[in-house]
């Protein structure tokens, strides 16, 4: 469990027009090089609190409240050009479902492309070079052919695959993953989520995961919150979470857990 | 051949003939289509087409116009006397006629109707012409089958006027059904059809003394779409049509020759003009041209009329020698000729005026290549034609023309308003035999005076002497007299070209052979004019047309 | 299937040469009547026949194939563009913009198109060139007829915004004028395709029917709105089926221009 400089730690809460207080003072810290794990069941704000890191929550209607620093900044006082700087370069997102979140008429090739002079300038070489480490480093070892593919063309683990390469092209000191495994298959989901170990592991790379899936978190994370109906019911290391819950509906969130905890200190081990 | 001697013949040889005469005597329905819903029954009040129609059908007429001879023919009146240098008209009427509702007909009738008729508060159309001047007509009726008409003043072609008025009864119980004509209104389907009855009590008789008419009743259907018409004439739902555009003509003759009756020229012309108005919104150097009358003799001269007649109307017209159409026998100036197509002639008389061929383009005195717009209603096919014709035709002298096509109103509000325009065509539909309906085209002062209307003062010599003799003629009730102005006028027109006339267009119709007694003419309502004479043969089993 | 395609470019290709270079390949100029002959059947003289006016169809043909072919595709290159530029905008940018744009849509497909063609007829010179009226046709046809396209595009383009790809694009920090160019647009192409396409029959029969109003290609000059005006007439057509030829120009060519993006529809896909 590392513990260093938080490089964000916010308070926020969001309101969309027909619904307020969708989150509700939802405190969070990230450490460098740190995986925290955000639980919580369908519709608890979830995917709102990684858009509202982003300061992309107008794209929805929403408006978020309270503070935000990241890496020193307060991220809520940058204006639009500052945030589109920080964005994909430091704090970088990757969207749930795979599939809808490629550009279905551009080649694999052309949206990283588009990425990558997002933030660099350089030339052809360097770009294609970049890519090809960032396709590596999501274990895409056949890059050179994935280039010139569309997404329709690509299994859904290889389009998530590409989404996080897309997602860590300019190395951010942040990613977070917004349900990263949902549509993925048992092999698969095991295959990314050792993926975000290893980023975390080789980068150095803090990692917000989000998720509704406990077990899987539990292998990832060094810490867990649970955010219920909009607010940070609790929040501490996972070990803290699964051998001393004290909210009521994380004892009930690990209760309906399938397998036991043997298993779990079994996939902990490999992610360490 | 005696109606009875054909009979004895039919029964022995001719078995056709058998029929059809059996067939006339049993009458039978005949079926035509009007454009649109009569806007009124009353006879004295039409003035659309349908109206007319009706009016022609079931009216009673002192004097009938025959469509044929162009010749007047007594009716109900069995003679009159015009007198009193046209303002006094005494008539003696026939004797033993009873209306459709078994009234008997007399002079008191003949009087209602010529109160009722010239009553001002009425605004009858027909009672218009009657009145030249201001006042009273004085009725006076001397027996029971005589009356004269006084009119307040001179009535220019008085006894055609009397075609139009229908006799209606004074004494009958049922005035507005009660008719002296040859059918009675039966049934009206309001935009759908109206039902005609035979007359029982119609007072004419064919030459073997067999009441007329042959027919037992007309059924006139209401039906605007000209091509469904035509259809259902090959149907043999219908038995006739007035008029046909040459090409469904040629159609039709092609597929059932003996129903395509092209009675030769009608009085209807196509004719274009240059606007002469002096405030038009136009070039000063193209009014001066559109001024000229050796310009407008040289359009005139460079336009192939016989081809326009051969290809735009399929052969169904003829060149236009002027204003009148020969088919008026009594009217036309017969010294007259179409204009010959002569380019050089053209070429000749636009160098009298300065014009000059410089590379196939022709320029003025002071050098503007001649180019002008003609303006001709959009959807009429043959009026288009003959207007790319004419383009061809004038390219031969040099000039340019550009063909424009408007919707009718703006094409109205351009000739009669705006005076936005430099040249149009258009067809006139003439319907009357007398040029003294046609005052409001050729009085300098007239609103249908097209080349420039409602001039002040006439604005060339010529025209002052158009006024001179178009009042002279209406101001006698001689018609030789009358005939020698217009005879003048006529020559005028054609040697000044304010109208340059292209083609009279023959009136083409379509009769069911199985209709006998039909002889289409040029004059309205061309296919039933004769229609108490009409009747349907059976239909022939054998497919044979007999004739 | 590329058979079928190849077939295609080949047509197109002649009848492009030959439409170019009507000047040589035509038998007659387009205006030249043959007064001897009109309404003929086809012939070695005249392979069409003539015209009610005796001019050669054939050259017609290729001259107002002429018209037709550079005209409408540039009349539904600039409608496409402008409804792109309407209907795109407003569906990518949404908000006030976008119901704002989408009346303006509403209100010029309810304008009374006949009444405003005819004002601005009115407000033209008479004597204008026939050259000059194709040009104002089309440019006419082009700058009004974008309001159906306009709608299609503008719901395809709110589509896009609300996608995740776009989300995701912005998440990476890429600039408004990049996501515009390289994730709109590309995506917007079927559809401001399959709308290009489909304008020019659209445009070549609308010309034919301003042709009514006096709108259209002035006379002399053909096109083939004007040629199909002369397929009123079923009862003659069925005379003498050659007539036809203008309508099977028509449908060949515009198939053949499908034909072909279809297929590269088919591979981008
Ligand atoms: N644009 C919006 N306008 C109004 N309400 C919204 C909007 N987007 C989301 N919500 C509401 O906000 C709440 C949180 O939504 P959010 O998408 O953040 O949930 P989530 O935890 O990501 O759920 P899931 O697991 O299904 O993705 C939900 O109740 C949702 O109904
Ligand atoms: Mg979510």
């Amino acid at each position: 469990m590392s513990s260093g400089e938080n490089i964000l730690s916010a308070n926020i809460s969001v309101d969309y027009p027909g619904k307020k207080g969708v989150l509700r003072d939802v405190a969070l810290d990230i450490a460098q090089g740190e995986i925290l794990g955000l639980v919580g069941e369908s519709g608890s704000g979830k995917s709102t609190l990684s858009l509202a890191i982003l300061g992309l929550l107008n794209l929805k209607g929403g408006t978020a409240r309270g503070n935000m620093a990241f890496l020193g900044r307060e991220l809520t006082t940058l204006s639009e050009r500052e945030m589109r700087s920080i964005r994909g370069r430091q704090l970088s997102l990757v969207l749930q479902s795979p599939h809808s979140s490629l550009n279905p008429a551009l080649k694999i090739g052309t949206q990283l492309t588009e990425a990558w002079k997002a933030h660099a300038q350089g030339s052809r070489v360097q770009c294609r070079r970049d890519i090809l480490s960032a396709l590596q480093m999501v274990s895409l070892l056949d890059g050179e052919s994935l280039l010139n593919r569309r997404p329709s063309e690509l299994s859904v683990g290889q389009a998530q695959r590409v989404l996080i390469a897309l997602a860590i092209l300019h190395r951010p000191v942040l990613l977070i993953a917004d349900e990263p495994t949902s549509a993925l298959d048992m092999i698969t989901q095991s295959e990314i989520l050792r993926l975000f170990a290893r980023l975390n592991r080789e980068l150095r790379m803090s990692i917000l995961f989000i998720s509704h899936d406990l077990l899987a978190v539990a292998s990832l994370c060094h810490r867990i919150a649970i955010l219920k109906d909009g607010e940070v019911v609790e929040c501490g290391s996972t070990e803290m979470i699964f051998n001393h819950p004290e909210h009521s509906y994380t004892r009930q969130l690990i209760a309906a857990l399938p397998a036991a905890p043997a298993r779990l200190e079994e996939v902990v081990v490999y992610s360490r | 051949m005696s109606r009875r001697m054909q009979i004895v013949l039919a029964s022995f040889c001719f078995c056709w003939l058998f029929v059809s005469t059996a067939a006339a005597q049993s009458g039978g329905e005949l079926r035509f289509s009007i454009q649109s819903e009569p806007k009124t029954f009353d006879p004295m009040l039409a003035d659309d087409d349908s109206s007319e129609t009706i009016r022609y059908l079931t009216g009673g007429f002192l004097i009938r116009l025959n469509r044929q001879t162009q010749t007047l023919e007594p009716e109900l009146a069995t003679s009159w006397k015009v007198s009193n240098g046209g303002q006094t008209i005494s008539f003696e009427l026939r004797r033993n006629v009873v209306f459709s509702d078994g009234t008997p007909f007399s002079a008191d009738d003949v009087a209602y109707t010529m109160r009722t008729l010239m009553d001002p508060n009425l605004h009858s159309p027909t009672a218009d012409p009657f009145r030249s001047v201001e006042g009273q007509v004085k009725i006076d009726v001397k027996s029971p089958t005589a009356i004269v008409l006084q009119f307040p003043g001179p009535v220019a072609n008085l006894e055609e006027l009397f075609d139009s008025v229908a006799i209606v009864s004074a004494k009958s119980p049922h005035r507005d059904v009660a008719g002296l004509g040859p059918f009675v209104v039966a049934e009206h389907k309001a935009g759908s059809s109206i039902v005609l009855r035979r007359n029982p009590n119609y007072w004419k008789r064919d030459a073997a003394g067999k009441p007329l008419p042959y027919l037992d009743a007309v059924h006139l259907d209401i039906q605007q779409n000209r091509d469904l018409e035509m259809l259902r004439f090959r149907r043999g739902e219908i038995q006739l049509i007035n008029t046909i555009a040459p090409d469904a003509f040629d159609r039709l003759a092609a597929d059932m020759r003996s129903a395509a009756h092209d009675a030769g020229p009608s009085f209807d012309t196509e004719q274009m003009w240059f606007n002469q108005v002096a405030s038009a919104p136009i070039p000063d150097y193209k009014k001066a041209w559109f001024r000229s009358q050796n310009f407008r003799r040289a359009v005139s001269q460079a336009i192939n009329r016989a081809d326009m007649c051969r290809i735009a109307f399929a052969g169904h017209a003829q060149p236009a020698a002027g204003m009148i159409s020969p088919a008026n026998h009594f009217w036309f100036n017969a010294k007259l000729r179409p204009e010959e197509t002569d380019v050089p002639g053209a070429l000749k008389r636009l160098a009298d005026d300065g014009f000059h061929l410089d590379k196939d383009v022709l320029r003025d005195r002071d050098g503007h290549a001649v180019e002008f717009s003609i303006i001709t209603n959009a959807g009429n096919k043959v009026r288009e034609r003959l207007a790319v014709m004419m383009q061809d035709d004038l390219a031969r002298i040099g000039i340019r023309l550009n063909v424009v096509t408007l919707d009718f109103p703006s094409l109205i509000d351009r000739i009669s308003h705006s005076f936005n325009y430099e040249a149009c065509l258009l067809g006139l539909v003439n319907v009357d035999l007398d040029p003294s309906t046609q005052m409001n085209v050729w009085l300098s002062s007239a609103s249908n005076h097209q080349w420039n209307p409602e001039e002040k003062t006439p604005a060339t010599p010529w025209e002052v002497e158009i006024d001179r003799l178009m009042h002279a003629q209406a101001s006698t009730t001689d018609n030789k007299q009358r005939k020698e102005y217009f005879d003048r006028v006529q020559e005028i027109v054609a040697d000044q070209a304010p109208f340059i006339y292209l083609v009279n267009k023959n009136a083409l119709s379509a009769v069911s052979p199985t209709v006998r007694n039909a002889a289409p003419v040029v004059l309205r309502p061309q296919t039933y004019w004769n229609i108490d004479s009409l009747y349907l043969a059976a239909p022939d089993p054998s497919g044979r047309h007999g004739e | 299937m590329s058979r079928i395609r190849l077939v295609a470019i080949v047509f197109l290709a002649l009848t492009f040469s030959a439409v170019l270079f009507a000047d040589f390949v035509a038998p007659a100029p387009y205006a030249k009547q043959f007064r001897e002959v009109p309404n003929a059947a086809p012939s070695l003289k005249h392979l069409l026949g003539t015209d009610d006016l005796g001019r050669d169809s054939f050259s017609r043909l290729l001259y107002g194939s002429r018209v037709s072919l550079l005209l409408a595709p540039a009349a539904a290159l600039l409608s496409t563009l402008i409804a792109a530029f309407v209907g795109g905008s407003a569906g990518y940018l949404g908000g006030w913009f976008e119901r704002v744009a989408l009346a303006a849509t509403d209100l010029s497909l309810s304008l009374p198109w006949l009444f405003l063609l005819l004002t601005v007829r009115a407000l033209l010179p008479l004597n204008v060139a026939p050259v000059t009226s194709v040009v104002v046709t089309f440019a006419l046809l082009g700058v009004l007829g974008w309001s159906s396209s306009g709608r299609v595009i503008c719901s395809g383009a709110r589509a896009i915004r609300e996608s995740d790809f776009v989300l995701q694009a912005k998440a990476l920090g890429c600039a408004p004028h990049r996501l515009i160019l390289r994730q709109v647009l590309p995506n917007l192409q079927p559809v401001l395709s399959a709308q290009f396409w489909t304008s020019i029959p659209i445009f070549i029969i609308a010309e034919a029917n301003l042709g009514i109003l006096g709108l259209g290609v002035a006379e002399p000059l053909p096109s083939w709105g004007n040629l199909l005006r002369g397929l009123e007439n079923w009862p003659e057509v069925k005379a003498s089926p050659w007539k036809l030829a203008p309508i099977v120009a028509l449908i060949a060519v515009v198939s053949c221009f499908q034909l072909i993006f279809q297929k590269r529809e088919n591979l981008a896909s």
